[in-house]
């Protein structure tokens, strides 16, 4: 049975939204409040500022766009830039999308459903949607993404307006939520011996990468040699098992 | 040549078209075109799956090591410590993401309360 009613689609979406507002929302949205500051310093009106949420939809790319706009860096220089801090957004909409496809799925649907898939997306989608029925994945994934990219874009616009007047104890904790929640809620969508693996992987290597290869090659060169030593390691262990 | 330059009002909205929203969508545009062709169960799933998990290790150290000035407030071990108090609340309140987030928190805020009164 693949077919639901509306009436029930809306109450799986109306799901997402509730899941969202319990904690993913709050937290993405607080997160990214650091953006509208940065777009302010940066000389950008607070439109541009709520709307880099709405169109780039991810933190880092996003730092990296108005951070340069501080700088005074050459454009083209930019769009390099934030294009390799973006490629980490290919796995991530490789590893949710074929979860959320169903045989009748239509492509503009997957289209707009990738553009909503960064970090917090991603790992909610990972915990959440293996134990949805797959006809209700779609509907509740919506209503987790919309509720995230809305809430986030009014608090992008709200830290526009509050940029500089955060105690330092405060501004600090607000930098720090986005990676204890990144490493926590993958934690929690780990389902398997590999994706422990990857996240051990992740922290014996990353700084190592970080250090060494530097110059935006970093993340790319650690996703493909740790990310592809994890998937090699799991994949004799299930060879053994 | 600036961002900046140029009308003021549109060149803005203009540049973060151009130089943000096209050269970091294109990567989510390639994904949709090349999940079509992969299945929830095979290995390419389960690698691209890894690659995924330890790029966001990957963000998340990057954040702690090279951090923004505000983070920076924090010494590096008040950064270090944050994690370790947040981990073991994660794992004491059985795998309880609002609990790392709380203690990790309070670790932080307290630090660069204690640092730089």
């Amino acid at each position: 049975m693949t077919e639901i009613r509306a009436s029930d689609s809306r109450g799986v979406f109306l799901e997402g939204v509730r899941v969202a507002l319990t904690g993913p929302a709050l937290y993405v949205a607080i997160s990214l409040m650091g953006v509208g500051a940065l777009a302010r310093a940066a000389g950008f009106p607070v439109g541009a500022a709520a709307l880099s949420t709405l169109l780039l939809w991810a933190g880092p790319a996003q730092v990296l766009f108005f951070g340069a706009g501080v700088a005074k860096t050459a454009p083209p220089a930019i769009a390099l830039a934030v294009s390799l801090s973006s490629v980490r957004l290919l796995p991530m909409c490789l590893s949710v999308l074929p979860m959320l496809r169903e045989k009748r799925t239509r492509l503009p649907t997957l289209f707009a459903a990738a553009h909503f898939i960064a970090v917090t997306v991603w790992a909610e989608s990972l915990r959440r949607l293996p134990e949805r029925a797959r006809e209700e994945r779609l509907p509740f994934f919506f209503g987790l993404a919309v509720t995230c990219m809305g809430l986030t874009t009014f608090s992008t616009a709200l830290g526009f307006w509050l940029a500089g007047s955060l105690p330092g104890p405060l501004a600090a904790g607000m930098m720090m939520l986005s990676p204890i929640y990144f490493l926590a809620t993958t934690s929690r969508a780990a389902r398997s011996g590999a994706d422990w693996l990857a996240i051990v992987v992740g922290v014996v290597l990353a700084p190592v990468m970080v250090t060494f290869v530097g110059g935006g090659f970093d993340l790319p060169a650690l996703a493909l040699i740790g990310g592809g030593g994890a998937w090699l390691l799991g994949f004799y262990a299930r060879r053994i098992a | 040549m600036s961002l900046l330059s140029g009308d003021p009002t549109l060149h803005p909205y203009l540049a973060l078209i151009l130089f943000g929203f096209l050269p970091s969508e294109v990567w989510r545009a390639l994904a949709v075109v090349v999940a079509r062709r992969i299945d929830e169960e095979s290995e390419v799933f389960l690698f691209v799956r890894s690659v995924a998990t330890v790029l966001l290790v990957g963000v998340v150290v990057k954040i702690v090591l090279a951090p923004s000035k505000e983070l920076a407030l924090a010494p590096v071990w008040a950064r270090a410590a944050a994690f370790a108090v947040g981990g073991a609340a994660f794992f004491a309140a059985r795998r309880s993401v609002f609990a790392a987030v709380l203690a990790g928190e309070a670790t932080i805020i307290l630090a660069v309360w204690f640092w730089t009164r």
